[in-house]
């Protein structure tokens, strides 16, 4: 949690400075509370666990390229199975976005997702290539968007594994008030990694707090 | 042969200095020098002389008195050249400027009193005359001409347009001696005439030619300018761009359509394209019916096809009021056009009778 409330303070400080610097650019800040629900499967057993995961996130946004960040923590329990033991989860991913048409945004970038287990930990890094797409239903209030990604490398555990993997992300963003740039999102994510062995599914029900103009 | 080589070396003389005269004299000095031409028997350089200063314009034109003594001068030149029916025409001028104009018998041979008198028998009994140029404020100013009479003819005073239109009728009646005819710049409806040439025309009444009178009419050219007004110009029309859309708009209501519904059913179908081997849980439909939701909900507010009766006002009040600055600006315009004076310059009149071609 002590890393979460470092990474919040640090994005806090710096984007803004970073979007004063250049006038041309725009940022976003946001607070994030998921429900996670964790479908973990190590041959021939299958877990499935869920919990709370709590993150930030920020983006700087020029007129063509974008920079995204976002780190959650969490704890998940398990609902089933025999495996009985919680995790620890931290996530994050950090991408550069090209917008190559205004509805239209391509991103690339690493996704990392981690298992505390008892003294043991579980690392995925998945270098992933994306696509969003946005469409207006009010303008200026209220946006849809949908987000699909696939791995193109990866890499779990140690010794490292080949990993891949694929999922996408889709959800409404409605601001708040038409006084204030202040927007609220509700998304709905999954995520399907695995290596030989092993398939971790990850569906996320989100609701996210906005500053800025969502991307 | 002499008199006819001098009078043409002076004619000669005349037109060669013509120019230089005309710039350096005066219309009085050229009837006192067409006077002078009278009396030693100059006639032909008389008439050229007399001619120039009638046709003197501006301020250097003769005043009333000066043009009357020089038309008897050019009708006595004219009898002494022979030129009867020049001398009948100079002298009906003379009787249209001047009714009551009385020849000197001292200065003029009878036989140039005898043209004046037969003039004055056929002319008619009336004559105009206008002050010169004046500048009115229409509706509260008045512009005068003054009719003369040797009788009491019944006449019909009319402000004609140039095509011969009556404007305004400014006197109908019988007079003695001379009455002065107003006119206070506005036509028949209370309005200023565009600027233009118009005439005052003076006829018998029609009464008066049923008594079997000779038919004349006396016209005194007007011409009528208004110096420029300094007008504020009219608002334009509220562009399109200003106007809401008075139905609903079916195209922006798509818009707002697919993506939402597209979105929302993305979010409900792709967990089964990306994990068919697990079990997605229900928040799929969730936030998926919420987008797609949302996306109708866009849709209709739309409107599409529909009267929107809020922006159908909107849009009434938009132009009314842009009506209501029109008017308001229009009306202060005229105030101003109103408040302008009218120039009013009377050429010199005219008298056509029966036998005028």
């Amino acid at each position: 949690m002590n890393r979460l409330l470092g990474v919040l303070a640090v994005g806090l400080s710096v984007l803004p400075a970073a979007a004063r610097a250049q006038d041309r650019l725009q940022y976003t800040v946001g607070l994030m509370a998921s429900q996670q629900i964790v479908q973990s499967r190590v041959e021939p057993t299958s877990n499935r666990l869920s919990g709370p995961v709590l993150g930030v996130e920020g983006a700087l946004i020029s007129d063509r390229l974008t920079v995204r960040v976002r780190y959650g923590e969490g704890h998940v329990q398990p609902r089933e199975g025999p495996d009985n033991v919680a995790r620890d989860v931290v996530e994050g991913e950090a991408l550069v976005g090209y917008r190559a048409l205004p509805w239209l945004t391509l991103w690339g970038g690493p996704s990392a997702r981690a298992y505390t287990i008892g003294d043991n930990n579980q690392r995925w890094l998945i270098w992933t290539a994306r696509a969003t797409g946005r469409g207006t239903l009010v303008p200026g209030r209220m946006q849809s968007f949908v987000e699909l990604w696939g791995a193109f490398t990866g890499s779990v555990g140690d010794p490292a594994l080949q990993a891949g993997g694929r999922g996408f992300n889709g959800g409404l963003e409605v601001r708040l008030a038409q006084s204030t740039p202040l927007w609220s999102r509700l998304s709905y994510k999954m995520e399907s990694t695995h290596a030989t062995g092993l398939r971790e599914t990850v569906e996320s029900l989100t609701l996210s707090l906005i500053y800025g103009l969502p991307q | 042969m002499n008199r006819l080589l001098a009078a043409a070396l002076t004619i000669c003389a005349l037109l060669a200095l013509a120019p230089a005269i005309a710039r350096a004299q005066t219309a009085t000095a050229l009837l006192d020098q067409g006077v002078r031409a009278y009396t030693v028997r100059e006639y032909d350089g008389g008439v050229w002389l007399l001619r120039r200063a009638l046709a003197t314009e501006g301020a250097n034109a003769l005043g009333a008195t000066d043009a009357a003594r020089a038309l008897m001068y050019l009708t006595a030149t004219e009898v002494a050249r022979n030129q009867r029916d020049s001398a009948l025409a100079a002298a009906r001028r003379l009787v249209v400027l001047d009714a009551r104009y009385r020849p000197d018998p001292r200065l003029f041979p009878p036989d140039v009193l005898a043209i004046y008198q037969e003039a004055r028998r056929a002319a008619p009994t009336v004559s105009i005359r206008a002050l010169g140029d004046t500048a009115i404020k229409p509706g509260t100013e008045s512009f005068i001409v003054r009719l003369g009479a040797t009788a009491s003819p019944e006449v019909v005073a009319n402000v004609t347009t140039a095509d011969g239109r009556v404007l305004r009728t400014l006197y109908q009646g019988s007079f003695r001696d001379s009455i002065d005819v107003r006119w206070n710049g506005l036509d028949g409806s209370g309005n200023a005439p565009p600027d233009g040439r118009y005439a005052i025309i003076v006829a018998p009444s029609a009464r008066e030619r049923r008594t079997g009178a000779e038919a004349w009419s006396l016209r005194l050219p007007l011409e009528v300018a208004r110096p420029a007004v300094d007008t504020m110009p009219l608002p334009p029309a509220p562009p399109d761009s200003l106007l809401r859309p008075e139905r609903g708009d079916m195209s922006g209501a798509m818009h707002a359509l697919i993506p939402g519904v597209v979105a929302g059913a993305a979010i409900m179908l792709l967990p089964e394209a990306v994990s068919s081997a697990d079990h997605a849980s229900n928040a799929r439909w969730i936030v998926g019916g919420t987008v797609a939701v949302a996306g109708v909900a866009a849709f209709l507010s739309h409107h599409p096809g529909q009267r929107i009766p809020g922006n159908t006002e909107y849009n009434r009040n938009l132009k009314e009021n842009w009506r209501r600055n029109v008017a308001e600006i229009s009306r202060r315009n005229a105030d101003r056009v109103r408040g302008t004076k009218l120039i009013i310059r009377p050429g010199a009149p005219a008298l056509m009778t029966g036998d005028t071609p």
